[in-house]
Order: structure tokens, then C-alpha cells, then sequence
């Protein structure tokens, strides 16, 4: 941080040099045109925005901050905090949670490191965890703290500390995860008053085991939680249970840890914060950082087949941009969507611009999978200037240092608002001009948002949604938790009735519940419970021990010979997974992926990729929950056809529009539901057109599974007033399927597979067709009521969605390719949206029917 | 039908952990006639109380009569009394008596806050020469604290404690549920010696078709060295499971078994810990094959006891010829001969040369610590000429012959030969080797352009090895 200001100071020369530099490559990619000229329609650069610079905004350090921690932080060049900085030290100094906002390179990190060594400065005995999505970011973060520490260690002269013994005392900071070698667990367990590590070492290596980590938990006073947003959906709702849990144990020794979260922009960080912890928060959104004049472009690869709806690759394209940024000597990241796209790209612009082998790399390309020294020399190449560009994958998303570049191309659209923002934050220097580009690819979701930039620049980001009280995961986390220390059965966790939870997980022999009810023969049970009154620690978890607490309280223990813990994969709700085994040269297993994502991925004949290498599944062993593959050389990937019937079980909301002429009346819904589904084929789609290029017949095993769903009826009377022949209505509801599902992931913010579609339709029979949207994993995870609460933004999203695309009849940007459906389906889908929107925005004649059945 | 609990069950029916295995569910239901929930009619023993708090413990005396296996209690607990002070060397570090073995029966292997040690068992041996045995039993969970008290009382007594594979797994769970209740682990501040790493290194089985693991197991062991055969004893794995039943049904006969089951343990570990103190007590002569001896050896060595450790070193090369057929070995055979062609069965060629290796490699190095150089070449050629031995001995074997040859006796030929055969040998070019060779060439060089220049005269000392 100080090192980046005083490159501020001196590097105002070159930042003029640069600021042409810019300007120049901005007029050759929207040629001729102002800088404040917000559209080009005509070319291919969709939006042209001016971010205007903004100054720093000062606050003094908060009064209760320690006079060393002032000092150590002036030697490094810090004598006065940001205002976001200082609001939220403040808070987390008060004892109150809080959550900031912070744009990238906006001082984050002070504001959680200086709460926590301002308490470790007046008590020692504190501590602090640390919690990172990545433990590369852990690393990362240490070494920034131990810098800090090293400082505040460092003998003061001429300080009126005389009294203080500590001086030159070296605060213990340790990461603590999966690469943590055994012989040094147990010197960090007693000795790190920071411990660094990731909710997945916490879930199955810390709490478990918390009678060993019990100097941490007694003193726990502050929990970070950086990079918030990461937490969401399952992860989230897994994480939720995980602090439930920590909180659970800091209970039983005695401690209460107040929370500090940094988040990126997402539209409700605070209920975000509040949702994962259960604790009220303070939210800190203002920026008190500087920020230099930015520009952000959106940029549409020319369609080169009208009739097809094919683009010009958006990789060459984005070759093509990035060239013209450092051809003029200016710094940049390029943000690709795959591992391999990200090696595609580095090939080709170390072709263009890397001297003779030998020399200094200046191309690099990033992602996970590298080594991490080999990570790290790139990091500090960005960072000193060495690397001129780097190409990444998501992996440099995330808040790792590499110092602030000039420009930052991503290929493709990166899926969400808010992660665009965040990679488009790591091009900004505080004292020069920088610019964001966004390269669209032919998926329907880029299309949708680079023909729509007004979504992007003027909506507020998406909202992050977790459901923490899915049965599978909470119960799951109710087993861990029985195992680390015994429920009362007065406790709760959770939304559910725990009692009757554990009465369950006793039949299955998991817990056993004793309490005054069952007493054995113990001749001195009163004389136990003095000892035990008398024993030193008080404890809310075990009421037994708690001071004069009342007898009658049983308790729920763990018995079972099982480690629980070990069974629950925070990244995903089941543990039951396939692996990926390549038989190329010799056996080796490559991959794994998720029980539900298995066959629609691994089915036989599938492409498999795995680090830019294609592999072709030749047997899927379903019931040894094995993929057998081989490396191939092909120019497609294959998309599974997958058949799914939706049926409902269980309404949990309802809304009517009508009733029409007819008496009908358009239901949409969400509630609980059966999905059985079977992948019946699959299609090969070439890579960068998506054209069909061919397809197969398949017999896999069907699969089923109790989730959530969104469903919205098109009635009858409306699919009658289509003037279409049947199949071409049929075409026209599986194009409003294809496209609803895009504009569905967008609002949601969620990834590809965490949504499925199933569309309930008879031919002939005029019964009204049923459109599905359902939770893609086990028990739902909370998409469905957002949907039925958001259904005009997502109808009217997908009527736009198919109306500016540029395709004559359909391609794969909005309805689907030509092939998969009919050549009237685009048209046909449109009069579909029309006809249901024209419903819905005529309140004067459709009757608004809230139905809450109970 | 409720139904949260609908969705629960079909939540819980998902892959996930079985609680009992059909065999022993089994056996419990055998088992499960009538219910009683007296304790002490069931298992023996009794309440104790201490400080108010109160302790199931069944104590249990074995008389020195008391026979275990082919050996007798009194006769084990003289043979330690005899040996007590050989207890520091197979520890490695100071461990006075009294013993105190123990062992415990845990809920579960994972360890963790979850993890109980329902049935804590210990014994130790009286000046009467008789064995006993105090086993507490975790009744309720409530009762945790009161029985670790208990527990850390019954260790107070104790100059050492002895296990078997306790250090890495009965000590940290028992440590862990003191820390769980914020109560000092009393074994923490005592001397441990864990047999098991002893018992593998004195009497491992070779080669068998049991995993390594098992085949020094404690029941293995028992069988090899004590004639031992448990009748009705309950596996392992069926342990925790007969312990959950008593804590939901109160029904304490299925726990019978286990107590059993942790009195054997406890014995035969007293068995075998006498045992190995004994020999090493004895020293070598004692011995009956080459594992023995080189084990032994080993523990001299670890303590500072360079003769003997010599000793037992020799012993074993002495055991291992015998059976390789090669001359020397003849010699000290004959006391030893009974006993080592029964043990000699469990010993395949293959064992037998990396034994022998493995003991003229410690003479080796022990005879150049002490500098006797001339002596260590002796033990490494020796290894070079044991066939089928591991490839970095041979390797480490020519290097240091090369050093001899070419610093101590300059006899810059057979350095050579050393040298290039060290090479051989490795998988990888070794950069060390190769400028040892081209040193030597160049010395070689030398000494020709030497002779030469000489043109008549003596050759330098060339000898060659043949």
C-alpha cells in the first residue's frame, strides 16, 4: 500500500505519457469518437462510458487505536486512514459487526489488520481468524500482515513505552490449511494469534478438533470474512452452517466474536453478512479511495453470418484489442472464461509481441493448476512492471496483489455484474486514466448484456442468495456439530425444529439423548453435578456443567464411530461424486465432478476438458461412479440432451393474472417438486460458432431428486391465438425455454448448472403447457421464490433478450440454434412473451390474485 | 405423518454413514435376551467415589500363578523386575517404574471432540508378582469428567506409562478429552514407551500374506511369541457399536466381551514389553534370529552403547551367513541353532540380506565414527558381496570404498573401480562421482607422466584388485 502511494507521487510524468497512450488506443478501437459519446450503434462498440476520477476523502485514525499501531502504520507510510477505512475501524473497534464495500485496491485489508492488532496490542492473550475463500489468498495475505507485524515489532526509539515488556514482540501469524505440514499443527495451534485459513479447514480440521484449538476459541474477538460475495448458494449455505457451528463452540468458551467482511459490489452485502452470520451489521459502502478517470467499453465481434447468427470469434477479437493496448507500452490484464481459452490467448500474443526465446517473458498467462512459486514470480513481474501483460482466468479476480495495471480486457462476459466490476478493478491507477473492455462471445448471456448496457451500468448488481436451512446441508452440519460438542435439548440451530432433527438422527443411531428421564444407576448423581458445579468453566452448550443450571435438561451426543465432517463438501451438497480416470498412457485420475453434473458431462462419448487437453469419455462405469477417458484432438465439445420430467408436490405461493375472455387464468408458482431426469443424447457443438455438427443416442440410468422449482403456465387460450401450426407453437415455447433460462441465470446470479428447465407440454391435448425452472441440486437452495418474486424483470428480460438479437430466426444467442428448433420459432416465442406481457401490464383489466395456500 | 420428518428421513436415507454392521448387529441381538442394567452383576466392579464425583471401575487381579499364553504372570512380572532399569534404552529417554500399561476403547479411530474413550484400562504388577487390572467405564457422558479425574489419579502413581501404539493414538485421544473438559493431561508430564515401535522392530513377520500392518498387530504378536490363542474374543471393529447398544438399552452384557478383550491387551502388552526388556537385558547371545539381534542393536546404538551395540550387530551378520551359507558364520550358530531354524521359516532370502545389510552398514559407519577405517572397508565390502541388496546401499557402499582407496590407501585403480561402480549403481549421473573420476584420472595421469619421465625403476604403487 505505501509502496503504490509513492508510485503515485513519482510516477506523474509517465502517467501524462500514458494518459495519450490511452487515448490514442481508445480512438483506433471506436474510431472518431468523443470520448462522452455513450453508443455507436453502427459499430461494433455497443457502450463507451466515462467513469469521472474521484479524489481521496481523509479521516484521522479513530481515538481508541493504539499509539503503537499509528507508528508502525506512519513508518509505512500511512498517517491518515481513507473514510471507509476509518468508519469501519471504528465499528470493529466498538465491538459492532461490520461489512465494507470495497472496490479493488481500496485499502481493505487496514481495515480488518488494524481492529485485530489493536487488540492483540492491548491483550496479548487475543486472537484473531481469518477466513479466505482460496488459500492463495491466504498466503497472499499473510505476507502482507507479517510485514505489518514485523514493524509494530521493530524496537521504537524515543517513545515513552518503557513500561511495556511486549516491545519487539513478534505477533505469531500462521496459515493454517490443507498444506499446513503435520509437525507444525500443533506449534500453531498454541502459538498463532492470527490464524489464516479457508471454511473448508475450519469445517473438517478445526472445529472438530476444537478442545486442541481451545486458546483460540477463549479468545476469539475477531472473525474475517474477506471476499463475501464468493459465499453464495451452496457454498454459502454451507458456509452459513459452518459459522453456526463456530459460534456454537465460541459459546462454550465463553467468547463472542465480532465480524469484519469485505465484499465486492453486490446489491445486499449487508443482508448478505447478516444471513451467513445470523448478526446484525453495520455496512460501510462509501469509498474513501481515489480513483483515476476510467473508461469502460463494451465491444460486439462483427457477425460475419447473418443468416447463422455467427460472430466473428470473440478471441481473435480480443487479440486484436489487446494488441492495440500494448503496441503503446500499456500495462494489462486479459480475463478469459476457461483455462483453455486463457492458453490460447497467451499463445497468440506471445506471438505477436514476445522477443526471442531467451528474453524475459513479458506475456504471461495465470490460472490455477500453476505452481505457486511460478504464480508468484508473475504476481511480482506485474507488480515491478517486468510482465506487461498477463492473461488469466478467474483466478487473479480475487483480491491477490499485483499492483494497479492501466487496462484490463476480459473475453467474454464474466457471467456476473458484480465480477465484472471486480475484474474491471483491477486495471485504475489513482493518478492516471484507465479503461475496462468487455469482449462479447456469441453466448446468449454476453449478448443479452452487450446489446443491453444500459443493465449493466445503470441496474444495481445482483443479489447473493443462499438457503442455509436446505435439509441436506443443515442436517448434514447438525451431524457435525453433534460430534463437536453434545446439543442441549433446549438448543436450536437453524431454521427447522432441531429437536425433532435429532430425534431422527436417533433412530438412525447417530445421537443418543440421556437425561434425567433414563438415569442409570449412578448412586451419586447429585454429588457429580456439585463437582461439576463447582468446576471452573460455565458453559451454555452443556447445560449439565453450567453453574445451577436445571437438571431436567438432557442432552443429544454423538455415537457413532464416524468423523462427520469428513462426509460434507462445502463446495457442493453431495459428497458422492464421479471421478474422471484417464487411460491414455497409464491409469490416472484426472477429475472429478458432482453426482448430479455426472452424466449429462461424463456420459460415454463425451469431451471432457481438463487444462485446455480434450478427452473423450469411452466408458462411464454409473454404478463405480467412474468415467473412463482418452485424449483426443477435436474441434467440438458435446452438450448433453437431457430428458426431465418436473411433477409438483407441494405449492408454497401462487399467482394468477386473468381471468381471460375464457375464464383462464395464467398461474405462476413456486414450491417443491419431483425431477426425474435421464440424459437421453447429446449434441457436438463446434468450439467459437456453436454450430451443431452432430449428435447421439444415449441409455444412462435416470436420476432423481426433490428441489425447488419456479414454474409459470402458458394457458391454453393463449397458445390457441398463435398463428402458427402446432409444431411451430412447440418450437416457439422451447425458444422462449432456451432464452427465459439465460436471462433466469442472470438475475439470479448463478452459474450454468445451477438451474435446470423442464418444460411439461402435450401436444393436441390443449392442455396448457408448464414451464419449469428448478433448483439444480437436492432440497432446492433458494432460487425459486426470488424468480417468482422477480417474474416480470424475467419475462421482459427474455422479450429482449430475443428482440435485439440480430439473427433472422433463431441462433444460438436466443432461442437456439437453427436445427434444435423450427425456422418460425424465433417469431413464434416473441408472440409468446408478447401475448403473456400484454397480460400482465393491463392491471386495469387482469385481476392481481395473491394465493398464499397454506 | 409429519412432514419435516418425511423429508429428514428421506434426507438421512442418501449415502451416508451405517451405524452397525450386520455381523455384529447379529451378535448383539444374541446377545439381547433379557435386559438388566446391573452393572456390577454384569461386569464385576464398582462405584468408587472420590471428591463427591463417582467412578464405574472393575479391578481385576491376575495371581502370579495366572498363566497367559505359555508364559505365567509371576514369571513376567520377575523378568521385568529384573530388567526395570532396560526400560530407558528402548525408550530412548529416562523412564523409571512403576509401569503403568495402558490401553483404551474408544468410540471411534477418527479422534476429535466426538470421539469418547468409553473403557480406560491399566494395570500394572504388584511386589507379590501378581497382575492387576483397573478398567473405567464411561456409564453416562455426563460422568467424563469424573471418570479423566479418576484416571489422572490412577496415573499419579505411575514412573512410566506403556502402551502399544499409544503414542500416536491412545495419548492424543485421552489428551483430547482432557483439553475438551480444561483439564490437565496427566500423561503429558510422564515417560512413554510405546511397544509398538519396539515390537516391529524386534519382531515384525517377513514377507507373509498378511499385510505388514496386521502381522504386528498385538494378537499377532501374542500368537508368535506367547503360543497365544483368543477364544470368543470380539473384533475390533465391533467394539464401539456394543458399546452404543449399552448406552441405549443399558444392556452392559454385550461390554463383558470388551472388557475381556482390554484385560489380553493389557497382559500381553506387560508380555511383551518384559520380553524385550529382557533381551536387551541379556544381550545378544540371548537372541534366536537376526531380527532380534539387529533390533537390538539398534537400541544400544540409539542409547550411546557402541560395544554392545557391536555386539548385537555382529551377531546378527553371524545369524544372517549362517542361512546365506557363507563361511564365516558358522562359528556362532551352534547356542542359537534350535530356536533360529524354527524362527528361520518366517525369513525369506530377501529378508535376510537387507537384515545383514542393514547390520554391516551400522558396523560400518560405527567403525568410522571411531576410526577405524581399514575395519568399515572390511563391512562394506562385505555388503557389496550380499547379492540382491538395495541398490543405494551398494551405492553408498562403492562410494565410501572409492574415498578409502583413493584418500587412505591411494590405491588410485581400485578407487577407480569403486568409483565407476558406485556410478553403476545409481539410477541417476551422480555429479560427486563424476568429479571423483575425473580426480582420479587426473592423479592416474600424473603418476604416468611420473613413470614415464622415470623410464625405468618401480612402478608406483598400482595395485590392482582383483
Amino acid at each position: 500500500m505505501a509502496d503504490s502511494r509513492l508510485a503515485e507521487s513519482t510516477g506523474l510524468v509517465t502517467s501524462s505519457r500514458r494518459d495519450g497512450a490511452l487515448d490514442e488506443a481508445l480512438q483506433r478501437l471506436a474510431a472518431g469518437q468523443v470520448l462522452d459519446r455513450p453508443d455507436t450503434p453502427d459499430l461494433h462498440v455497443t457502450a463507451l462510458r466515462r467513469l469521472p476520477p474521484v479524489p481521496a476523502q481523509f479521516a484521522p485514525f479513530p481515538d481508541a487505536l493504539d499509539d503503537r499501531l499509528r507508528h508502525a502504520l506512519g513508518t509505512r507510510g500511512i498517517s491518515q486512514l481513507y473514510t471507509h477505512q476509518a468508519l469501519a475501524i471504528g465499528h470493529a473497534l466498538a465491538g459492532r459487526n461490520v461489512v465494507v464495500v470495497t472496490p479493488t485496491a481500496s485499502g481493505k485489508t487496514l481495515c480488518y489488520n488494524a481492529p485485530i492488532l489493536n487488540a492483540i496490542l492491548q491483550d496479548p492473550a487475543s486472537r484473531a481468524l481469518y477466513l479466505f475463500p482460496t488459500k492463495a489468498l491466504a498466503q497472499d495475505q499473510l505476507a502482507e500482515l507479517q510485514t505489518l507485524c514485523e514493524t509494530l515489532a521493530a524496537p521504537r526509539h524515543g517513545s515513552g513505552q518503557a513500561g511495556s515488556g511486549d516491545q519487539g514482540h513478534q505477533i505469531g501469524a500462521f496459515t493454517y490449511d490443507g498444506d499446513t505440514p503435520q509437525d507444525a499443527r500443533r506449534t500453531i495451534r498454541s502459538r498463532a494469534q492470527l490464524v489464516l485459513s479457508n471454511p473448508d479447514m475450519l469445517h473438517s480440521g478445526i472445529l472438530p478438533h476444537h478442545p486442541r484449538w481451545a486458546k483460540l476459541f477463549e479468545n476469539l474477538r475477531y472473525v474475517v470474512i474477506d471476499e463475501l460475495h464468493a459465499y453464495r448458494g451452496v457454498f454459502g449455505s454451507h458456509l452459513c452452517n459452518v459459522l453456526r457451528r463456530l459460534r456454537r463452540v465460541c459459546r462454550h468458551y465463553g467468547s463472542n466474536p465480532v465480524f469484519i467482511c469485505s465484499s465486492a459490489t453486490i446489491a445486499n452485502p449487508r443482508e448478505l453478512a447478516g444471513r451467513l452470520t445470523e448478526q446484525p451489521f453495520e455496512l460501510v459502502e462509501e469509498s474513501g479511495a481515489p480513483r483515476g478517470e476510467k473508461f469502460f467499453i463494451f465491444v460486439n465481434p462483427p457477425v460475419v453470418n447473418q443468416q447463422l447468427g455467427i460472430r466473428r470469434s470473440y478471441l481473435g477479437e480480443t487479440r486484436r484489442i489487446a494488441s492495440e493496448f500494448l503496441k503503446r507500452h500499456l500495462q494489462l490484464i486479459v480475463f478469459a472464461q476457461s483455462r483453455l481459452a486463457t492458453e490460447i490467448l497467451t499463445t497468440h500474443l506471445k506471438d505477436d509481441f514476445e522477443d526471442v526465446p531467451g528474453a524475459p517473458e513479458r506475456i504471461r498467462g495465470y490460472r490455477g493448476g500453476y505452481l505457486p512459486n511460478r504464480r508468484r514470480e508473475i504476481e511480482k513481474g506485474l507488480r515491478d512492471g517486468a510482465v506487461r501483460a498477463v492473461v488469466s482466468t478467474n483466478a487473479l479476480e480475487l483480491g491477490i496483489d499485483i499492483g494497479a495495471l492501466d487496462v484490463c480486457v476480459m473475453a467474454g462476459y464474466p457471467g456476473t455484474i458484480a465480477a465484472t466490476w471486480q475484474r474491471a478493478g483491477r486495471a485504475g491507477r489513482r493518478a492516471s486514466r484507465s479503461a475496462a473492455v468487455m469482449v462479447a462471445s456469441s453466448a446468449p448471456l454476453d449478448q443479452f448484456i452487450v446489446r443491453n448496457p444500459s443493465y449493466f451500468f445503470d441496474a444495481s448488481p445482483e443479489r447473493a442468495l443462499i438457503d442455509p436451512d436446505n435439509l441436506h446441508i443443515l442436517v448434514d452440519h447438525i451431524k457435525c456439530a453433534a460430534f463437536e460438542l453434545p446439543f442441549s435439548t433446549s438448543e436450536e440451530f437453524g431454521r427447522h425444529n432441531l429437536q425433532e432433527i435429532l430425534g431422527l438422527l436417533a433412530e438412525q443411531g447417530l445421537v443418543h439423548r440421556s437425561g434425567p428421564a433414563d438415569d442409570l444407576d449412578s448412586p451419586s448423581e447429585s454429588a457429580e453435578r456439585e463437582s461439576l458445579r463447582s468446576s471452573a468453566r460455565t458453559s451454555e452448550a452443556l447445560p449439565a456443567r453450567g453453574g445451577g443450571a436445571p437438571r431436567e435438561l438432557g442432552r443429544w451426543t454423538w455415537t457413532n464411530e464416524s468423523y462427520p465432517a469428513d462426509a460434507v463438501s462445502l463446495r457442493s451438497v453431495s459428497s458422492d461424486n464421479f471421478v474422471v480416470v484417464d487411460t491414455t498412457r497409464e491409469t490416472r485420475v484426472i477429475g472429478e465432478t458432482d453426482f448430479t453434473s455426472g452424466p449429462p458431462t461424463l456420459h460415454p462419448k463425451a469431451i471432457y476438458i481438463v487444462e485446455g487437453q480434450l478427452y473423450q469419455v469411452e466408458r462411464l462405469d454409473f454404478d463405480g461412479r467412474k468415467a473412463f477417458v482418452r485424449e483426443i484432438d477435436c474441434d467440438y465439445y458435446t452438450d448433453a440432451i437431457t430428458y426431465t420430467r418436473v411433477t409438483i408436490l407441494d405449492t408454497f405461493a401462487e399467482k394468477g393474472h386473468g381471468p381471460f375472455s375464457n375464464g383462464e387464468v395464467q398461474r405462476l408458482a413456486h414450491g417443491e417438486v419431483h425431477v426425474v431426469s435421464r440424459v437421453v443424447g447429446f449434441k457436438k457443438i463446434k468450439f467459437y460458432t456453436n454450430e451443431n455438427v452432430g449428435s447421439g443416442e444415449l441409455d444412462l440410468p435416470e436420476q432423481q431428486m426433490h428441489t425447488t422449482a419456479y414454474w409459470l403456465t402458458i394457458p391454453a387460450p393463449t397458445m390457441a391465438l398463435l398463428p402458427y401450426a402446432s409444431d411451430d407453437r412447440r418450437d416457439g415455447v422451447l425458444g422462449v425455454a432456451h432464452a427465459i433460462r439465460q436471462v433466469a441465470q442472470l438475475l439470479l446470479m448463478c452459474d450454468r448448472h445451477d438451474i435446470g428447465i423442464s418444460i411439461d407440454m402435450e401436444e393436441g391435448t390443449g392442455k396448457s403447457p408448464r414451464l419449469f425452472i428448478f433448483d439444480n441440486y437436492p432440497g432446492g437452495i433458494g432460487f425459486s421464490e426470488p424468480l417468482f418474486r422477480m417474474h416480470d424483470e424475467l419475462l421482459t428480460g427474455t422479450r429482449r433478450l430475443i428482440a435485439e438479437c440480430e439473427c433472422k430466426s433463431g441462433c444460438p444467442s436466443c432461442v437456439g440454434p437453427i436445427g434444435h428448433t423450427g425456422p418460425l420459432a424465433k417469431a413464434a416465442a416473441m408472440r409468446i412473451l408478447e401475448l403473456l406481457l400484454a397480460r400482465e401490464l393491463a392491471p386495469e383489466t387482469a385481476e392481481h390474485a395473491e394465493v398464499q395456500p397454506s | 405423518m409429519n412432514s419435516l420428518a418425511d423429508r429428514i428421513r428421506g434426507v438421512l436415507k442418501t449415502p451416508g454413514v451405517s451405524n452397525v454392521s450386520p455381523a455384529s448387529a447379529a451378535a448383539l441381538k444374541a446377545l439381547t435376551g433379557c435386559a438388566t442394567d446391573d452393572l456390577q452383576a454384569v461386569l464385576g466392579g464398582e462405584w468408587r467415589q472420590h471428591d463427591g464425583a463417582s467412578c464405574f471401575v472393575v479391578e481385576t487381579r491376575r495371581e502370579p500363578s495366572w498363566a497367559h499364553g505359555n508364559e505365567t504372570v509371576g514369571a513376567l512380572a520377575g523378568r521385568l523386575a529384573d530388567a526395570a532399569a532396560e526400560a530407558s534404552l528402548v525408550a530412548g529417554s529416562p523412564a523409571p517404574s512403576p509401569f503403568v500399561f495402558f490401553d483404551l476403547e474408544t468410540t471411534g479411530l477418527s479422534g476429535g471432540a466426538g470421539t469418547y474413550a468409553f473403557l480406560f484400562g491399566c494395570g500394572s504388577f504388584e511386589d507379590t508378582g501378581a497382575f492387576v487390572t483397573r478398567q473405567h467405564l464411561l456409564v453416562r457422558f455426563e460422568q467424563e469428567r469424573a471418570l479423566l479425574a479418576s484416571v489422572a489419579r490412577e496415573l499419579a502413581r505411575a514412573g512410566a506409562l506403556v502402551s502399544f501404539n499409544g503414542k500416536s493414538f491412545d495419548a492424543p485421544i485421552l489428551e483430547t478429552r482432557y483439553l475438551y473438559h480444561r483439564l490437565e493431561w496427566t500423561g503429558a508430564g510422564l515417560p512413554h514407551v510405546d511397544m509398538l515401535h519396539t515390537a516391529r522392530r524386534f519382531w515384525r513377520r517377513e514377507g507373509g500374506a498378511d499385510a505388514t500392518e496386521s502381522s504386528c498387530s498385538l494378537i499377532a504378536l501374542e500368537q508368535q511369541l506367547l503360543g497365544m490363542r483368543r477364544q470368543g474374543d470380539v473384533p475390533g471393529p465391533e467394539i464401539p457399536s456394543r458399546y452404543f447398544h449399552f448406552v441405549r438399552t443399558g444392556d452392559a452384557r454385550p461390554l463383558g466381551a470388551v472388557f475381556e478383550h482390554n484385560r489380553l491387551d493389557l497382559l500381553s502388552l506387560a508380555a511383551l514389553a518384559a520380553r524385550a526388556l529382557h533381551l536387551v537385558r541379556l544381550g545378544p547371545d540371548a537372541t534366536r534370529d537376526p531380527r532380534e539381534a539387529l533390533a537390538l542393536g539398534h537400541v544400544y546404538g540409539r542409547a550411546g552403547l557402541a560395544a554392545r551395540a557391536r555386539g548385537a550387530y555382529l551377531r546378527t551378520v553371524s545369524l544372517t551367513g549362517a542361512s546365506m551359507g557363507m563361511s564365516n558364520a558358522s562359528m556362532a550358530f551352534s547356542d542359537a541353532s534350535m530356536a533360529f531354524t524354527d524362527a528361520s521359516m518366517a525369513f525369506t532370502d530377501a529378508s535376510m540380506a537387507s537384515l545383514r545389510i542393514d547390520a554391516l552398514r551400522a558396523l560400518a559407519l560405527a567403525s568410522r565414527r571411531s576410526r577405524a577405517y581399514d575395519e568399515a572397508a572390511g563391512y562394506w565390502r562385505q555388503i557389496l558381496d550380499v547379492r540382491g541388496g538395495p541398490r543405494h546401499v551398494a551405492r553408498e557402499a562403492s562410494e565410501a570404498l572409492a574415498i578409502h582407496h583413493e584418500h587412505r590407501l591411494r590405491d588410485l585403480a581400485a578407487a577407480r573401480a569403486f568409483a565407476l561402480r558406485s556410478l553403476d549403481n545409481g539410477t541417476r549421473w551422480n555429479e560427486a562421482v563424476r568429479h571423483r573420476l575425473a580426480r582420479i584420472d587426473r592423479k592416474l595421469e600424473r603418476l604416468k607422466s611420473e613413470v614415464s619421465s622415470l623410464q625405468f625403476g618401480e612402478p608406483p604403487d598400482l595395485r590392482l584388485e582383483t
